[in-house]
C-alpha cells in the first residue's frame, strides 16, 4: 500500500529533475506500469488460479458425494459405514465391470452388424455405380439415336423438298402439254373447217356446172328429137357400141334415169368417167376425203341372185372390195374366202388362211390389193390378194380382235379389241405405234379423217382424235354397240345396238339422229353388222329371223324386207360400192347375193 | 520505440484481482462460495463475468434470477465504464483483491443501464470509438473503414486479442505529418465527489503558439484543484490505468498510448488518502 502511494510521489520528483532528459516521463510510466502489474497481477495470478481449481474440485467432489451417499453417516459407526460403503462400492464396481463386459459384447455385435451393413452398402454402391454406368450408356445411346434421327429427318426434309419441286415441275410440264395439245387441236380444226368449206365450194361449183349442162342438154333435146336417128346412125360403130354399152350399164346403174334420154346419160357418163379419172390421179390425202365417189344412187335389192354354202362354219363378216367386183367373207372356220362377182354370181376365187382362230372382221384396202382381217387369235392379219399366206401378223392385243380397219393413211391400220384397247399400227414397221386404253369391250370401230370412232359394250360411242389420242366426244347409245359404219362422204355414222335399233348420226351435228326400227327386226348377236348404202340413202341390216331389212334414210321408214333365204340369224351384210349388190351372211354358213333384178 | 509497444501491451494486459461474493439477500439453496477472477482493465464488466454468473447460478433457483448487476461498497458499478476506470475511481487505494458484490435482483434502474446482451456493449463501444475519431480526425478514419474493420476492433476486445485489435486501431492513432497531433484530444476526467459523471471538453494537443500541451496543462485547464499550488500538500491524484503519469507527459503521447480501446483517455481524479 505504501509502495503504491509513495512511489508516484518520488517518481514525480525525479521527473521534474530529469525533465531536460526528454522522455523521463515515459520511463516513469513504463516503470509504474511494471510496478502496477507486479502488485495487482503477478501477485494474485497463481493464487486465483489455484483457488479456481480448488473450487472446481470441491464442487466436483460435492456432486459425487451427494450422488453416492445421501444418508449422513455418524461418527460412531463410521468404520462400519465405511466398510458397508466399500462393500457397496465393490458391488457397484462388479456390476459396473459386468456392465462393461456386457457392453463390450454389445459393441462387438454392433460392430458385426456394422460390418455386415458396410458390406451390404458396398454391394449396393457397386450396383448403384453399375446402374449409373448403364444409365450413362443408355443416355449416350439415346443421344446418338436422336442425332441419327435428326440426320434422317433432315434427309427426309430434303427429299420432300425435291419431291415437291419435281411435282411442281411435272405439273408445269403437264400444263404445257395440255396447252400445246389444245393449240394443235384448234389449228387442226381450223384446217378441217377450211378444207370443208373448200370442198363445199367445189361441190357447189360442180353442181352448178352440172345444172348448166343439164339445162343446155334440155335445150338441145328438141334438136336431137328431130335428128337423133340419123345422127346416131352417122356416128362410128364404136361410138354406137359404146353408147349401147353405157346405156346398158346405166340403165342398170340408175334405175330412175329415163331410158330415152341417151344424151343426158352420155353427159352424165362423161362426168362420171371424168370423176374416176380425177380419182385415179388424186393424191392420197384427197383420196382420204373422197375414197370412192362412184355411186350416185344405190338400188334396193329385190331378189336373191344366189344362195350358197360359203364356209364350213358360221360366217361372221362380209365385205365388198372398193371396185365392187370382189367379195371377202370370213368365218369361224379360220379362213377368208375371196369371191368374184361375175354375171350376178359369186365364184370362188381364193382362200386366205393363216389365222389360228375364227375371223371377226375383214376389209379391203382402198386400192383393192390387200385384205385386212381381225381374228379371235388376238391378232390382225394382212394378206396380199395374190398370196394366200399373210403378209403381216399384228400381235399385241390380249383378247380377241373385233375390228381391224385401214386408217386414212394407207400405211396405218387401227384395231379394236375385246381387251378394251384400240391400237394403231404402222404397216411399214409392222409395229404398234399407239395404244388407247378405253377399259370397255370395243366391238367395232371406223376411221374417218383424223378421227377414230369406236363402239363399246358400255353403250357408248367414242370419238378419238387420232393425232392426240384423246377422247373428243362421247355419244350415248341405247345398248351394247354391235357395229359401226360410216357413209362414203364421212358425214353420217350408223350404229347398230342390241336394243334392235339402228341409229344414224350426222357427224357434223351430233344432235341430229335418226333411229330405224322395224317389227320383226331383232339384233341377232353382239357382233351383228349393219351398213349404209353407198349413196347414203338406205341402211341395211340382217335380223335374227333370217330376213334382211332395208330402211329409207330420208323417210326413216322400212323400205323393204327380204325374207326366206336365210334359215338362221344373219350376222353381217355388205352393200357394193356400185350400189348394185348386197351380200348377207348368216350363222349357218350361208351367203346370199341380192340384187334388184 | 520498443518501449512504446511495451506500454501498449502493458496497458492491454493490465489485470485487477477481484473477489466476487453473492449478496447476502439473495435466496440460495446452499451457501455460495466467493469467486476470484483477474479482470482485464480495458474490458467491460458484463463482457468478462460469464463465469461469475455461472458460478453463482449453480446455487440459485432459476425463478429467483433477475438481471445481474454489481456493486462495490454500496455503489452500483456502471458496466459502460471500463473496468480499470471503475477500480481506479472507487477502489484505487484499498486492499486487494477488489471485492465486488453480485446481485440478481432489485436492479437499480436509476443508476445503471440495462445490458441484455453483448451487442449492447458492442454498440456502446463502437459509439465511443466513433466519438473519439470525430474529435481526432473529424470521423474521417472511422468512416473510411469497412464494416468488417469495425467488427475486427470489437472482436479483438471481446476475445482479448491484442494483435488483432491493434492491427486496426493503429490507423485510428495516426495523424498527418503536417499536424503536430490530433485535432482534439479525446479525454474524460472522472471524479468521485461530483454529481457530474465526467468532464469532457475540446482540447488541442498543441497550443496556438506551438507549445506542446502536457497532462499538467490539461488538468490546470480542466480541474485546477488537481494541481497543488506551490508549497501546498498534494490533495488529488490523477490516475490513468492504475498509475500516475508525470504532469509533463505530452498529452498527444498519452492519448496515443494510454487510451482505452474506446480511444478515450480516461483520467480519474481521486483524493490522496489521508491515512
Amino acid at each position: 500500500m505504501a509502495a503504491v502511494t509513495v512511489s508516484p510521489r518520488s517518481s514525480e520528483r525525479s521527473g521534474r529533475v530529469l525533465a531536460a532528459g526528454g522522455d523521463t516521463w515515459k520511463r516513469h510510466i513504463v516503470r509504474q506500469l511494471k510496478h502496477r502489474d507486479r502488485n495487482q497481477h503477478a501477485m494474485f495470478q497463481d493464487l486465483i488460479n489455484f483457488y479456481t481449481q480448488l473450487l472446481d474440485k470441491a464442487s466436483l467432489t460435492k456432486g459425487i458425494l451427494s450422488s453416492s451417499t445421501r444418508q449422513p453417516c455418524s461418527d460412531s459407526n463410521s468404520i462400519s459405514a465405511l466398510l458397508q460403503q466399500k462393500n457397496q462400492l465393490n458391488k457397484t464396481t462388479g456390476e459396473l465391470a459386468y456392465q462393461v463386459v456386457e457392453l463390450q459384447q454389445q459393441i462387438k455385435i454392433k460392430e458385426c452388424v456394422l460390418e455386415e451393413q458396410h458390406a451390404r452398402l458396398q454391394v449396393v454402391r457397386q450396383r448403384a455405380s453399375s446402374a449409373f454406368d448403364a444409365h450413362h450408356g443408355l443416355r449416350e445411346l439415346v443421344e446418338q439415336v436422336q442425332k441419327e434421327n435428326g440426320a434422317l429427318k433432315m434427309e427426309y426434309d430434303a427429299l420432300l423438298e425435291r419431291q415437291r419441286e419435281a411435282e411442281s415441275r411435272l405439273r408445269e410440264e403437264k400444263f404445257k402439254e395440255v396447252h400445246l395439245l389444245e393449240d394443235m387441236i384448234h389449228q387442226k380444226r381450223q384446217a378441217a373447217a377450211r378444207m370443208n368449206s373448200r370442198n363445199e365450194r367445189k361441190t357447189k361449183a360442180r353442181e352448178a356446172n352440172l345444172q348448166r349442162e343439164l339445162q343446155s342438154a334440155a335445150m338441145s333435146e328438141i334438136t336431137i328429137d328431130s335428128v337423133s336417128a340419123p345422127n346416131s346412125r352417122s356416128t362410128s360403130p364404136e361410138k354406137e357400141n359404146q353408147d349401147v354399152m353405157t346405156e346398158q350399164r346405166h340403165t342398170r346403174l340408175f334405175r330412175s334415169a329415163s331410158a330415152t334420154s341417151v344424151g343426158i346419160l352420155t353427159s352424165l357418163r362423161g362426168l362420171f368417167e371424168k370423176k374416176r379419172r380425177g380419182h385415179s390421179v388424186c393424191s392420197p390425202d384427197e383420196d382420204r376425203i373422197y375414197p370412192v365417189g362412184i355411186c350416185m344412187s344405190a338400188r334396193v335389192p329385190a331378189r336373191a341372185l344366189q344362195v350358197l354354202e360359203a364356209h364350213e362354219e358360221s360366217i361372221n363378216t362380209v365385205r365388198f372390195s372398193s371396185s365392187s367386183d370382189m367379195v371377202a367373207t370370213g368365218g369361224t372356220d379360220k379362213v377368208i374366202k375371196l369371191w368374184d362377182i361375175q354375171a350376178g354370181l359369186l365364184t370362188h376365187r381364193a382362200t386366205l388362211d393363216g389365222s389360228t382362230e375364227g375371223i371377226t372382221c375383214v376389209e379391203f384396202d382402198p386400192v383393192g390389193s390387200r385384205v385386212l382381217a381381225a381374228s379371235y387369235d388376238r391378232s390382225a392379219l394382212l394378206w396380199r390378194l395374190d398370196d394366200s399366206v399373210p403378209k403381216l401378223t399384228l400381235t399385241g392385243h390380249t383378247r380377241k380382235v373385233t375390228a381391224a380397219r385401214f386408217s386414212g393413211l394407207l400405211h396405218q391400220v387401227v384395231t379394236g379389241s375385246a381387251d378394251g384397247t384400240i391400237r394403231v399400227w404402222d404397216l411399214h414397221r409392222a409395229a404398234c405405234v399407239q395404244v388407247v386404253e378405253v377399259s370397255s369391250y370395243c366391238s367395232d370401230l371406223v376411221c374417218a379423217e383424223n378421227c377414230i370412232i369406236s363402239g363399246h359394250y358400255d353403250s357408248k360411242i367414242r370419238v378419238w382424235d387420232s393425232r392426240a389420242v384423246s377422247c373428243v366426244q362421247e355419244l350415248p347409245s341405247q345398248g351394247k354397240v354391235t357395229s359401226l359404219d360410216l357413209s362414203c362422204d364421212h358425214r353420217q355414222l350408223l350404229s347398230c345396238c342390241r336394243d334392235n335399233c339402228l341409229q344414224l348420226v350426222d357427224l357434223r351435228r351430233w344432235s341430229e339422229r335418226v333411229c330405224f326400227r322395224a317389227e320383226g327386226f331383232t339384233c341377232g348377236s353382239d357382233s351383228t353388222k349393219a351398213v349404209i348404202s353407198p349413196d347414203g340413202c338406205f341402211v341395211v341390216a340382217g335380223s335374227a329371223d333370217g330376213a334382211v331389212y332395208i330402211w329409207n334414210v330420208s323417210t326413216g321408214d322400212l323400205e323393204t324386207r327380204l325374207p326366206d333365204k336365210h334359215s338362221s340369224s344373219i350376222s353381217a351384210v355388205s352393200w357394193s360400192l356400185s350400189g348394185k349388190y348386197v351380200v348377207s351372211v348368216d350363222k349357218s354358213r350361208r351367203a346370199v347375193l341380192w340384187s334388184d333384178f | 520505440m520498443a518501449d512504446d509497444k511495451d506500454v501498449l501491451r502493458d496497458v492491454w494486459f493490465g489485470r485487477i484481482p477481484t473477489c466476487f461474493t453473492l449478496n447476502q439477500d439473495e435466496v440460495t439453496e446452499r451457501e455460495a462460495e466467493p469467486y476470484y477472477l483477474l479482470l482485464p482493465r480495458v474490458s467491460y464488466l458484463t463482457l468478462v463475468t460469464d463465469k461469475v454468473k455461472k458460478h453463482f447460478l449453480k446455487v440459485m433457483k432459476a425463478e429467483d434470477v433477475g438481471e445481474i448487476w454489481f456493486e462495490y461498497e454500496g455503489t452500483p458499478l456502471k458496466w459502460h465504464y471500463p473496468i480499470g476506470v471503475l477500480f481506479d475511481l472507487h477502489a484505487f487505494n484499498t486492499v486487494l483483491p477488489w471485492s465486488i458484490t453480485v446481485h440478481f435482483k432489485n436492479f437499480p434502474d436509476q443508476d445503471l443501464l440495462h445490458c441484455s446482451s453483448n451487442s449492447v456493449v458492442e454498440a456502446h463501444f463502437m459509439s465511443s470509438i466513433k466519438e473519439a475519431d470525430a474529435l481526432k480526425h473529424k470521423s474521417q478514419v472511422i468512416n473510411d473503414m469497412q464494416k468488417k474493420d469495425h467488427k475486427q476492433l470489437w472482436m479483438g476486445l471481446q476475445n482479448d486479442k491484442f494483435d488483432q485489435f491493434w492491427a486496426m486501431n493503429r490507423k485510428l492513432m495516426e495523424y498527418s505529418t503536417e499536424e503536430e497531433g490530433f485535432r482534439y484530444i479525446p479525454f474524460r476526467i472522472y471524479q468521485t465527489m461530483s454529481d457530474r459523471p465526467f468532464i469532457q471538453k475540446q482540447f488541442r494537443p498543441v497550443s496556438p503558439e506551438g507549445k506542446v500541451h502536457t497532462l499538467g496543462i490539461l488538468l490546470k485547464e480542466m480541474y485546477p484543484a488537481a494541481i497543488p499550488n506551490e508549497g501546498e500538500q498534494k490533495r488529488y491524484q490523477a490516475v490513468i490505468h492504475g498509475i500516475e503519469p508525470l504532469l509533463e507527459t505530452p498529452l498527444q503521447w498519452l492519448s496515443e498510448h494510454l487510451s482505452h480501446p474506446d480511444n478515450f483517455l480516461h483520467i480519474c481524479i481521486i483524493p490522496v488518502p489521508t491515512d
